[in-house]
Protein backbone atom coordinates (compact mmCIF):
# COMPACT_ATOMS: atom_id res chain seq x y z
CA UNK A 1 0.00 0.00 0.00
CA UNK A 2 3.07 2.52 0.45
CA UNK A 3 4.29 1.53 -2.74
CA UNK A 4 1.53 2.31 -3.84
CA UNK A 5 0.98 5.27 -2.98
CA UNK A 6 4.50 6.32 -3.59
CA UNK A 7 4.01 5.79 -7.26
CA UNK A 8 0.72 7.47 -7.17
CA UNK A 9 2.97 10.70 -5.59
CA UNK A 10 5.75 10.29 -7.54
CA UNK A 11 3.52 10.17 -10.77
CA UNK A 12 1.58 13.63 -9.60
CA UNK A 13 4.48 15.01 -8.70
CA UNK A 14 6.36 14.71 -11.71
CA UNK A 15 3.72 15.73 -14.14
CA UNK A 16 3.15 19.09 -11.41
CA UNK A 17 6.85 19.47 -12.10
CA UNK A 18 7.15 18.41 -15.35
CA UNK A 19 6.81 21.76 -17.10
CA UNK A 20 9.00 25.05 -16.48
CA UNK A 21 9.79 27.98 -18.72
CA UNK A 22 12.11 26.48 -21.10
CA UNK A 23 8.97 23.35 -22.00
CA UNK A 24 6.40 26.59 -21.89
CA UNK A 25 8.25 28.75 -24.35
CA UNK A 26 10.05 26.35 -26.50
CA UNK A 27 6.54 24.58 -27.10
CA UNK A 28 4.53 27.62 -27.68
CA UNK A 29 7.06 28.76 -30.03
CA UNK A 30 6.89 25.67 -31.95
CA UNK A 31 3.04 25.84 -32.20
CA UNK A 32 2.83 29.47 -33.01
CA UNK A 33 5.05 29.36 -35.70
CA UNK A 34 4.73 25.77 -37.02
CA UNK A 35 1.24 24.41 -36.28
CA UNK A 36 1.77 21.10 -35.30
CA UNK A 37 4.42 19.54 -37.04
CA UNK A 38 7.32 20.08 -33.88
CA UNK A 39 5.02 17.27 -31.87
CA UNK A 40 7.51 14.90 -32.91
CA UNK A 41 10.34 16.50 -31.08
CA UNK A 42 8.02 16.85 -28.20
CA UNK A 43 7.66 13.31 -27.84
CA UNK A 44 10.99 12.00 -29.09
CA UNK A 45 12.44 14.44 -25.71
CA UNK A 46 10.25 13.08 -23.84
CA UNK A 47 10.72 9.32 -24.49
CA UNK A 48 14.75 9.94 -24.02
CA UNK A 49 14.05 11.19 -21.02
CA UNK A 50 11.92 8.71 -20.02
CA UNK A 51 14.72 6.37 -20.28
CA UNK A 52 17.41 8.69 -18.97
CA UNK A 53 15.11 9.21 -15.71
CA UNK A 54 14.14 5.28 -14.99
CA UNK A 55 18.19 4.52 -15.05
CA UNK A 56 18.75 8.07 -12.64
CA UNK A 57 16.67 6.51 -10.31
CA UNK A 58 18.03 3.01 -10.74
CA UNK A 59 21.25 3.43 -9.99
CA UNK A 60 20.73 5.61 -6.99
CA UNK A 61 18.61 2.55 -5.59
CA UNK A 62 20.82 0.37 -6.28
CA UNK A 63 24.21 1.43 -6.08
CA UNK A 64 23.31 3.92 -3.15
CA UNK A 65 25.25 6.52 -5.80
CA UNK A 66 23.99 9.47 -7.14
CA UNK A 67 25.03 10.40 -10.75
CA UNK A 68 27.70 12.33 -10.27
CA UNK A 69 29.26 10.44 -7.14
CA UNK A 70 29.23 7.37 -9.11
CA UNK A 71 30.53 9.72 -12.39
CA UNK A 72 33.89 11.12 -10.02
CA UNK A 73 34.52 7.77 -8.42
CA UNK A 74 34.65 5.80 -11.91
CA UNK A 75 36.21 8.37 -14.30
CA UNK A 76 37.94 10.50 -11.83
CA UNK A 77 38.62 14.18 -11.17
CA UNK A 78 39.41 15.50 -14.29
CA UNK A 79 36.00 14.34 -16.70
CA UNK A 80 33.95 15.48 -13.26
CA UNK A 81 35.30 18.93 -14.08
CA UNK A 82 34.64 19.06 -17.21
CA UNK A 83 31.02 17.82 -16.94
CA UNK A 84 30.50 20.23 -13.67
CA UNK A 85 31.68 23.61 -15.69
CA UNK A 86 29.60 22.52 -18.95
CA UNK A 87 26.31 21.58 -16.77
CA UNK A 88 27.01 24.43 -13.96
CA UNK A 89 27.16 27.16 -16.75
CA UNK A 90 23.77 25.67 -18.65
CA UNK A 91 21.87 25.33 -15.15
CA UNK A 92 22.75 28.46 -14.16
CA UNK A 93 21.21 30.16 -17.36
CA UNK A 94 18.48 28.00 -16.67
CA UNK A 95 17.79 29.16 -13.46
CA UNK A 96 18.13 32.67 -14.36
CA UNK A 97 15.46 31.93 -16.84
CA UNK A 98 13.38 30.37 -14.17
CA UNK A 99 13.50 33.08 -11.78
CA UNK A 100 12.62 35.57 -14.81
CA UNK A 101 9.51 33.92 -15.11
CA UNK A 102 8.42 33.68 -12.41
CA UNK A 103 8.95 37.72 -11.97
CA UNK A 104 7.09 37.98 -14.83
CA UNK A 105 4.12 35.82 -13.67
CA UNK A 106 4.19 38.33 -11.11
CA UNK A 107 4.12 41.22 -13.44
CA UNK A 108 1.28 39.55 -15.34
CA UNK A 109 -0.78 39.64 -11.98
CA UNK A 110 0.40 42.86 -10.31
CA UNK A 111 1.80 44.80 -13.62
CA UNK A 112 4.92 45.18 -11.43
CA UNK A 113 7.81 45.05 -13.55
CA UNK A 114 9.88 41.65 -13.37
CA UNK A 115 13.14 43.40 -12.46
CA UNK A 116 11.37 44.37 -9.52
CA UNK A 117 10.93 41.19 -8.53
CA UNK A 118 14.38 39.77 -8.73
CA UNK A 119 15.23 40.44 -5.34
CA UNK A 120 11.97 38.89 -3.18
CA UNK A 121 11.73 35.67 -5.89
CA UNK A 122 15.21 35.03 -5.29
CA UNK A 123 14.67 35.64 -1.35
CA UNK A 124 12.15 33.26 -1.17
CA UNK A 125 13.66 30.60 -3.48
CA UNK A 126 16.58 30.51 -1.34
CA UNK A 127 14.66 30.77 1.86
CA UNK A 128 12.80 27.71 0.75
CA UNK A 129 15.69 25.60 0.42
CA UNK A 130 17.80 27.13 3.96
CA UNK A 131 14.20 26.62 5.45
CA UNK A 132 12.72 23.50 3.83
CA UNK A 133 13.14 20.00 3.48
CA UNK A 134 13.32 17.57 0.46
CA UNK A 135 9.74 16.65 0.74
CA UNK A 136 8.25 20.02 0.59
CA UNK A 137 10.38 21.02 -2.18
CA UNK A 138 9.69 18.02 -4.65
CA UNK A 139 6.09 17.75 -3.56
CA UNK A 140 4.83 20.47 -2.37
CA UNK A 141 6.21 22.55 -5.70
CA UNK A 142 4.80 19.80 -7.83
CA UNK A 143 1.44 19.83 -6.89
CA UNK A 144 1.16 23.67 -6.71
CA UNK A 145 2.01 22.95 -10.46
CA UNK A 146 -0.74 20.52 -10.88
CA UNK A 147 -2.60 23.94 -12.40
CA UNK A 148 -0.34 23.62 -15.48
CA UNK A 149 -3.20 21.25 -16.57
CA UNK A 150 -5.02 24.18 -17.49
CA UNK A 151 -2.63 23.98 -21.09
CA UNK A 152 -4.69 20.60 -21.91
CA UNK A 153 -8.11 21.71 -21.45
CA UNK A 154 -7.55 24.90 -23.07
CA UNK A 155 -6.02 22.68 -26.07
CA UNK A 156 -8.98 20.35 -25.83
CA UNK A 157 -11.31 23.28 -25.89
CA UNK A 158 -10.26 24.58 -28.86
CA UNK A 159 -11.24 21.85 -30.62
CA UNK A 160 -7.88 20.18 -32.39
CA UNK A 161 -7.91 18.33 -35.55
CA UNK A 162 -7.09 14.96 -33.80
CA UNK A 163 -5.46 13.74 -37.54
CA UNK A 164 -3.17 16.73 -37.92
CA UNK A 165 -1.92 15.81 -33.91
CA UNK A 166 -1.27 12.57 -34.91
CA UNK A 167 0.88 13.56 -38.08
CA UNK A 168 2.38 15.66 -36.74
CA UNK A 169 3.89 13.00 -34.29
CA UNK A 170 6.02 12.09 -37.36
CA UNK A 171 8.83 14.34 -37.88
CA UNK A 172 8.40 16.01 -41.36
CA UNK A 173 10.54 19.30 -42.87
CA UNK A 174 8.64 22.46 -43.75
CA UNK A 175 8.68 24.00 -46.92
CA UNK A 176 10.05 26.92 -45.83
CA UNK A 177 12.49 28.17 -42.85
CA UNK A 178 14.08 25.53 -42.10
CA UNK A 179 16.59 26.63 -40.35
CA UNK A 180 14.47 28.32 -37.97
CA UNK A 181 12.51 25.07 -37.55
CA UNK A 182 15.59 23.41 -36.86
CA UNK A 183 16.42 25.46 -34.14
CA UNK A 184 13.21 25.34 -32.35
CA UNK A 185 12.85 21.65 -32.48
CA UNK A 186 16.60 21.48 -30.75
CA UNK A 187 15.30 23.27 -28.26
CA UNK A 188 12.65 21.19 -27.57
CA UNK A 189 14.98 18.44 -26.91
CA UNK A 190 17.57 20.85 -25.14
CA UNK A 191 13.92 21.87 -22.93
CA UNK A 192 12.86 18.03 -22.46
CA UNK A 193 16.11 16.45 -21.41
CA UNK A 194 17.20 18.82 -19.13
CA UNK A 195 20.64 17.35 -17.19
CA UNK A 196 19.51 19.03 -14.39
CA UNK A 197 16.56 17.02 -13.89
CA UNK A 198 18.46 13.94 -14.26
CA UNK A 199 20.63 14.72 -10.65
CA UNK A 200 18.16 16.13 -8.97
CA UNK A 201 16.00 13.09 -9.04
CA UNK A 202 19.18 10.59 -8.86
CA UNK A 203 19.81 12.87 -5.28
CA UNK A 204 15.80 12.48 -4.39
CA UNK A 205 16.63 8.78 -4.68
CA UNK A 206 19.29 9.00 -2.12
CA UNK A 207 17.28 11.84 0.34
CA UNK A 208 14.35 10.11 0.19
CA UNK A 209 16.33 6.99 1.06
CA UNK A 210 15.44 4.07 -1.79
CA UNK A 211 16.50 0.70 -2.61
CA UNK A 212 17.08 -1.92 -4.48
CA UNK A 213 12.70 -2.75 -3.70
CA UNK A 214 12.09 0.95 -5.30
CA UNK A 215 13.42 -0.34 -8.67
CA UNK A 216 9.83 -1.01 -9.51
CA UNK A 217 7.90 1.98 -7.71
CA UNK A 218 11.12 3.88 -10.10
CA UNK A 219 9.70 2.27 -13.45
CA UNK A 220 6.22 3.38 -13.03
CA UNK A 221 7.37 7.16 -11.82
CA UNK A 222 9.62 7.90 -14.52
CA UNK A 223 7.37 5.65 -17.27
CA UNK A 224 3.86 7.34 -16.55
CA UNK A 225 5.14 10.83 -14.78
CA UNK A 226 6.91 11.72 -17.72
CA UNK A 227 4.62 10.88 -20.36
CA UNK A 228 1.88 12.34 -18.71
CA UNK A 229 4.47 15.86 -17.86
CA UNK A 230 4.96 15.22 -22.53
CA UNK A 231 1.26 15.39 -22.53
CA UNK A 232 1.33 19.15 -20.81
CA UNK A 233 3.78 19.81 -23.41
CA UNK A 234 2.08 19.12 -26.26
CA UNK A 235 -1.10 20.91 -25.10
CA UNK A 236 1.15 24.15 -24.88
CA UNK A 237 1.93 23.47 -28.36
CA UNK A 238 -1.45 22.22 -29.85
CA UNK A 239 -2.88 25.72 -27.78
CA UNK A 240 -0.54 27.48 -29.51
CA UNK A 241 -0.89 26.16 -32.88
CA UNK A 242 -4.88 26.91 -32.51
CA UNK A 243 -4.65 30.59 -30.85
CA UNK A 244 -1.74 31.88 -31.93
CA UNK A 245 -0.53 30.77 -35.30
CA UNK A 246 -3.47 31.59 -37.33
CA UNK A 247 -3.32 35.18 -36.42
CA UNK A 248 0.61 35.05 -37.30
CA UNK A 249 1.48 35.89 -33.75
CA UNK A 250 5.31 34.39 -32.82
CA UNK A 251 5.85 34.30 -29.13
CA UNK A 252 9.12 36.46 -28.87
CA UNK A 253 7.91 37.67 -25.84
CA UNK A 254 6.43 36.90 -22.66
CA UNK A 255 3.34 39.19 -23.24
CA UNK A 256 2.37 36.65 -26.23
CA UNK A 257 2.53 33.89 -24.15
CA UNK A 258 0.05 35.30 -21.99
CA UNK A 259 -2.41 35.14 -24.57
CA UNK A 260 -2.25 31.89 -25.06
CA UNK A 261 -5.09 30.91 -23.03
CA UNK A 262 -7.66 33.54 -23.45
CA UNK A 263 -9.33 32.26 -26.45
CA UNK A 264 -10.24 29.01 -24.97
CA UNK A 265 -10.85 29.98 -21.65
CA UNK A 266 -11.55 33.73 -21.95
CA UNK A 267 -12.75 34.11 -18.42
CA UNK A 268 -10.22 32.45 -16.39
CA UNK A 269 -7.30 31.83 -19.23
CA UNK A 270 -5.11 34.77 -18.61
CA UNK A 271 -4.98 34.32 -14.89
CA UNK A 272 -4.33 30.34 -15.24
CA UNK A 273 -1.60 31.17 -17.68
CA UNK A 274 0.24 33.88 -15.36
CA UNK A 275 -0.36 30.90 -12.06
CA UNK A 276 1.13 27.62 -14.15
CA UNK A 277 3.82 29.68 -15.08
CA UNK A 278 4.36 31.24 -11.67
CA UNK A 279 4.32 27.70 -9.87
CA UNK A 280 6.01 26.10 -12.76
CA UNK A 281 8.63 28.11 -12.78
CA UNK A 282 9.42 28.35 -8.93
CA UNK A 283 9.03 24.17 -8.60
CA UNK A 284 11.67 24.50 -11.32
CA UNK A 285 14.00 27.17 -9.76
CA UNK A 286 14.14 25.62 -6.62
CA UNK A 287 14.60 22.06 -8.58
CA UNK A 288 18.10 23.51 -10.28
CA UNK A 289 19.22 25.59 -7.59
CA UNK A 290 19.29 22.10 -5.67
CA UNK A 291 20.95 19.98 -8.32
CA UNK A 292 23.27 22.63 -8.79
CA UNK A 293 24.43 22.19 -5.17
CA UNK A 294 23.81 18.93 -5.29
CA UNK A 295 26.66 18.51 -8.13
CA UNK A 296 29.49 20.36 -6.16
CA UNK A 297 28.70 18.66 -3.47
CA UNK A 298 28.56 15.18 -4.38
CA UNK A 299 31.89 15.63 -6.87
CA UNK A 300 33.71 17.61 -4.09
CA UNK A 301 33.05 15.01 -1.04
CA UNK A 302 30.91 17.65 0.48
CA UNK A 303 28.49 16.89 3.09
CA UNK A 304 24.88 17.13 1.58
CA UNK A 305 21.39 17.03 2.11
CA UNK A 306 18.07 19.64 1.81
CA UNK A 307 16.91 17.80 4.91
CA UNK A 308 20.28 18.12 7.23
CA UNK A 309 20.55 21.54 8.78
CA UNK A 310 22.56 24.04 6.99
CA UNK A 311 25.29 24.34 9.74
CA UNK A 312 25.83 20.71 8.89
CA UNK A 313 25.82 20.78 5.24
CA UNK A 314 27.71 24.01 4.94
CA UNK A 315 29.43 24.24 2.04
CA UNK A 316 26.53 22.50 -0.05
CA UNK A 317 24.21 25.56 1.39
CA UNK A 318 26.85 28.19 0.85
CA UNK A 319 26.83 27.00 -3.19
CA UNK A 320 22.96 27.29 -3.41
CA UNK A 321 23.07 30.63 -1.19
CA UNK A 322 25.55 32.35 -4.11
CA UNK A 323 24.04 30.54 -6.94
CA UNK A 324 20.74 31.94 -6.07
CA UNK A 325 22.33 35.20 -5.42
CA UNK A 326 24.22 35.56 -8.68
CA UNK A 327 21.07 34.46 -10.52
CA UNK A 328 19.20 37.52 -9.51
CA UNK A 329 21.66 40.42 -10.58
CA UNK A 330 21.23 39.98 -14.71
CA UNK A 331 17.50 40.04 -14.08
CA UNK A 332 17.57 43.47 -11.90
CA UNK A 333 19.06 45.02 -14.91
CA UNK A 334 16.16 43.73 -17.22
CA UNK A 335 17.62 40.66 -19.16
CA UNK A 336 14.94 39.21 -21.34
CA UNK A 337 14.23 36.04 -19.90
CA UNK A 338 12.62 34.39 -23.06
CA UNK A 339 16.51 35.21 -24.89
CA UNK A 340 18.07 33.47 -21.63
CA UNK A 341 15.87 30.90 -21.88
CA UNK A 342 16.15 29.83 -25.79
CA UNK A 343 19.88 30.56 -24.89
CA UNK A 344 20.32 27.97 -22.88
CA UNK A 345 18.00 25.31 -24.19
CA UNK A 346 20.06 25.39 -27.01
CA UNK A 347 23.72 24.97 -24.98
CA UNK A 348 21.85 21.99 -22.93
CA UNK A 349 21.56 20.42 -26.49
CA UNK A 350 25.04 21.40 -27.23
CA UNK A 351 26.33 19.52 -23.68
CA UNK A 352 24.16 16.41 -24.12
CA UNK A 353 26.51 14.20 -24.69
CA UNK A 354 28.86 15.42 -21.68
CA UNK A 355 25.61 14.29 -19.60
CA UNK A 356 24.76 10.88 -20.98
CA UNK A 357 27.79 9.39 -22.03
CA UNK A 358 28.30 8.29 -18.71
CA UNK A 359 24.95 6.79 -17.83
CA UNK A 360 25.91 4.17 -20.90
CA UNK A 361 29.33 2.87 -18.41
CA UNK A 362 28.19 3.44 -15.12
CA UNK A 363 24.41 1.46 -15.93
CA UNK A 364 26.25 -1.61 -17.61
CA UNK A 365 28.93 -1.58 -14.29
CA UNK A 366 28.75 -4.62 -11.97
CA UNK A 367 30.18 -3.02 -9.20
CA UNK A 368 27.17 -0.26 -8.99
CA UNK A 369 24.48 -2.23 -10.94
CA UNK A 370 24.83 -5.83 -10.03
CA UNK A 371 21.95 -7.72 -11.55
CA UNK A 372 20.01 -4.38 -12.50
CA UNK A 373 22.41 -3.56 -15.02
CA UNK A 374 21.08 -2.07 -18.53
CA UNK A 375 19.43 -4.87 -20.57
CA UNK A 376 19.83 -5.08 -24.06
CA UNK A 377 16.94 -2.57 -24.95
CA UNK A 378 18.21 0.57 -22.22
CA UNK A 379 21.66 0.03 -24.19
CA UNK A 380 20.01 0.52 -26.99
CA UNK A 381 18.38 3.71 -26.27
CA UNK A 382 21.22 4.93 -24.65
CA UNK A 383 23.15 4.60 -28.03
CA UNK A 384 20.39 6.16 -29.88
CA UNK A 385 20.21 8.80 -27.60
CA UNK A 386 24.39 9.53 -27.87
CA UNK A 387 23.77 9.68 -31.00
CA UNK A 388 20.45 12.08 -30.87
CA UNK A 389 22.97 14.16 -28.18
CA UNK A 390 25.99 13.99 -30.70
CA UNK A 391 23.89 15.49 -33.58
CA UNK A 392 22.27 18.29 -31.32
CA UNK A 393 25.26 18.90 -29.76
CA UNK A 394 27.41 19.67 -33.39
CA UNK A 395 23.73 21.43 -34.86
CA UNK A 396 22.63 23.23 -31.80
CA UNK A 397 25.09 26.65 -32.28
CA UNK A 398 24.90 26.94 -35.56
CA UNK A 399 21.26 26.72 -35.71
CA UNK A 400 20.87 29.76 -32.45
CA UNK A 401 23.00 31.61 -35.05
CA UNK A 402 21.25 30.80 -38.27
CA UNK A 403 17.32 30.23 -37.24
CA UNK A 404 17.48 30.96 -33.71
CA UNK B 1 45.37 24.16 -33.30
CA UNK B 2 47.45 26.73 -34.97
CA UNK B 3 46.28 30.23 -34.14
CA UNK B 4 44.98 31.34 -38.00
CA UNK B 5 42.84 28.45 -37.67
CA UNK B 6 41.31 29.40 -34.54
CA UNK B 7 40.86 33.14 -35.41
CA UNK B 8 38.74 31.65 -38.60
CA UNK B 9 35.99 30.36 -36.03
CA UNK B 10 34.97 33.91 -35.16
CA UNK B 11 34.87 34.87 -39.05
CA UNK B 12 32.73 31.83 -39.61
CA UNK B 13 30.46 32.63 -36.99
CA UNK B 14 29.97 36.35 -37.86
CA UNK B 15 29.19 35.36 -41.60
CA UNK B 16 26.37 33.24 -40.51
CA UNK B 17 25.05 35.95 -38.26
CA UNK B 18 22.92 36.74 -41.16
CA UNK B 19 20.53 40.07 -40.14
CA UNK B 20 16.72 38.86 -41.03
CA UNK B 21 15.16 39.30 -44.39
CA UNK B 22 12.80 41.88 -45.83
CA UNK B 23 10.12 38.86 -45.70
CA UNK B 24 11.07 37.79 -42.13
CA UNK B 25 10.72 41.18 -40.96
CA UNK B 26 7.27 41.37 -42.60
CA UNK B 27 6.20 38.20 -40.77
CA UNK B 28 7.77 40.12 -37.63
CA UNK B 29 5.75 43.41 -38.26
CA UNK B 30 2.31 40.87 -38.75
CA UNK B 31 2.96 39.07 -35.61
CA UNK B 32 3.39 42.55 -32.97
CA UNK B 33 -0.05 43.74 -35.07
CA UNK B 34 -1.60 40.59 -34.37
CA UNK B 35 -0.54 40.95 -30.63
CA UNK B 36 -2.18 44.10 -30.25
CA UNK B 37 -5.39 43.23 -32.33
CA UNK B 38 -5.75 40.35 -29.76
CA UNK B 39 -4.69 42.01 -26.62
CA UNK B 40 -7.46 44.85 -27.64
CA UNK B 41 -10.06 42.47 -28.27
CA UNK B 42 -9.19 40.57 -24.72
CA UNK B 43 -9.45 43.89 -23.18
CA UNK B 44 -12.93 44.65 -24.61
CA UNK B 45 -14.23 41.49 -23.56
CA UNK B 46 -12.73 42.04 -20.32
CA UNK B 47 -10.57 38.98 -19.88
CA UNK B 48 -7.27 40.47 -19.30
CA UNK B 49 -6.01 43.39 -16.77
CA UNK B 50 -5.87 46.87 -17.61
CA UNK B 51 -1.97 47.07 -16.58
CA UNK B 52 -1.57 44.08 -19.13
CA UNK B 53 -2.89 45.12 -21.94
CA UNK B 54 -1.89 48.53 -21.69
CA UNK B 55 1.71 47.44 -21.05
CA UNK B 56 1.33 44.50 -24.21
CA UNK B 57 -0.04 47.40 -26.42
CA UNK B 58 2.81 50.09 -25.70
CA UNK B 59 5.15 47.35 -25.79
CA UNK B 60 3.87 45.99 -29.59
CA UNK B 61 3.73 50.28 -30.41
CA UNK B 62 7.46 49.80 -29.53
CA UNK B 63 8.28 47.10 -31.53
CA UNK B 64 6.05 48.24 -34.49
CA UNK B 65 8.37 51.13 -34.99
CA UNK B 66 11.55 49.09 -34.42
CA UNK B 67 10.69 46.47 -37.30
CA UNK B 68 9.23 49.61 -39.47
CA UNK B 69 12.56 51.22 -39.01
CA UNK B 70 14.75 47.92 -39.77
CA UNK B 71 12.42 47.17 -42.31
CA UNK B 72 12.84 50.58 -43.88
CA UNK B 73 16.34 50.66 -44.51
CA UNK B 74 15.90 48.27 -47.12
CA UNK B 75 12.36 47.70 -48.21
CA UNK B 76 10.92 44.58 -49.89
CA UNK B 77 11.68 44.52 -53.49
CA UNK B 78 8.29 45.77 -55.53
CA UNK B 79 7.17 47.88 -52.84
CA UNK B 80 6.44 51.43 -52.36
CA UNK B 81 8.53 52.02 -49.43
CA UNK B 82 6.64 55.76 -48.66
CA UNK B 83 3.33 53.70 -48.09
CA UNK B 84 4.96 50.98 -46.24
CA UNK B 85 6.23 53.70 -44.04
CA UNK B 86 3.05 55.87 -44.01
CA UNK B 87 0.88 52.34 -43.15
CA UNK B 88 3.45 51.52 -39.92
CA UNK B 89 3.36 54.92 -38.83
CA UNK B 90 -0.13 54.76 -39.16
CA UNK B 91 -0.59 51.54 -37.13
CA UNK B 92 1.99 52.52 -34.81
CA UNK B 93 0.11 55.57 -33.52
CA UNK B 94 -3.22 53.82 -33.35
CA UNK B 95 -2.13 51.20 -30.92
CA UNK B 96 -0.03 53.80 -28.86
CA UNK B 97 -3.97 55.43 -28.58
CA UNK B 98 -4.91 52.37 -27.74
CA UNK B 99 -2.85 52.28 -25.02
CA UNK B 100 -3.80 55.32 -24.08
CA UNK B 101 -7.54 54.47 -24.35
CA UNK B 102 -7.25 51.68 -21.33
CA UNK B 103 -5.72 54.51 -19.34
CA UNK B 104 -8.52 56.36 -19.64
CA UNK B 105 -10.73 53.34 -19.64
CA UNK B 106 -12.10 54.62 -23.20
CA UNK B 107 -13.69 51.45 -24.74
CA UNK B 108 -15.87 52.92 -27.51
CA UNK B 109 -12.59 55.18 -28.79
CA UNK B 110 -10.89 52.01 -28.12
CA UNK B 111 -13.04 49.54 -30.34
CA UNK B 112 -12.49 52.15 -33.12
CA UNK B 113 -9.05 51.88 -33.17
CA UNK B 114 -9.25 47.90 -33.08
CA UNK B 115 -11.19 47.82 -35.79
CA UNK B 116 -9.39 50.77 -37.57
CA UNK B 117 -6.00 48.43 -36.59
CA UNK B 118 -7.57 45.29 -38.24
CA UNK B 119 -7.98 47.08 -41.51
CA UNK B 120 -4.28 47.83 -41.71
CA UNK B 121 -3.43 44.09 -40.30
CA UNK B 122 -5.30 43.03 -43.13
CA UNK B 123 -3.04 45.01 -45.95
CA UNK B 124 0.25 43.97 -44.30
CA UNK B 125 -0.78 40.43 -44.78
CA UNK B 126 -1.95 41.31 -48.22
CA UNK B 127 1.79 42.59 -48.78
CA UNK B 128 3.08 39.51 -46.75
CA UNK B 129 1.68 36.93 -48.98
CA UNK B 130 2.49 38.76 -51.91
CA UNK B 131 5.84 38.79 -51.02
CA UNK B 132 5.98 34.85 -50.13
CA UNK B 133 3.86 34.10 -53.53
CA UNK B 134 6.86 36.11 -55.35
CA UNK B 135 9.46 34.07 -53.21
Amino acid sequence: MKKILQITLGIVTSVGGFLEIGSVTTAAQAGAAFGYQLLWAILLGTLCLIFLVEMSGRLSAVSKHTIVEAMRERFGFPFFFIVLVGMVLVAFLVLIAELGGIGFSLQLLTGIGFPWWAVPVSLLVWLLMWKGTFGLIENGASLLGLVTISFVVAAIRLHPDWSGVAAGLLPAMPQSDKAHYGFIAVSIMGASISPYLMYFYSSGAIEDKWDETYVGVNRFIAGFGMTFGGFLSMAVLVAAALALQPRGIQVDDFHQSALLMTTALPRWGFYLFAISMLFACFGAALEVSLAIAYFFAQGFGWNWGEDLEPSKDARFSFVYTIIILLAAVPLLFGIDPVKVTIMSMALTAATLPLAIIPFLFLLNDPIYMGKHRNGWLSNSVVAIIIVVSFVLAVISIPLQIIGG
Amino acid sequence: MRLERLLVLPVLFCLACKPPTPAERMDSMLSWLATARMTGEAWLRQTTPDTYSRQTLELSGEKIGQVATDLLKSPPSGVDAAALDALFTRSRVRVETMARLIAAKNAPDFGRQLDSLGADEKLVKRLVDSIEHKQ
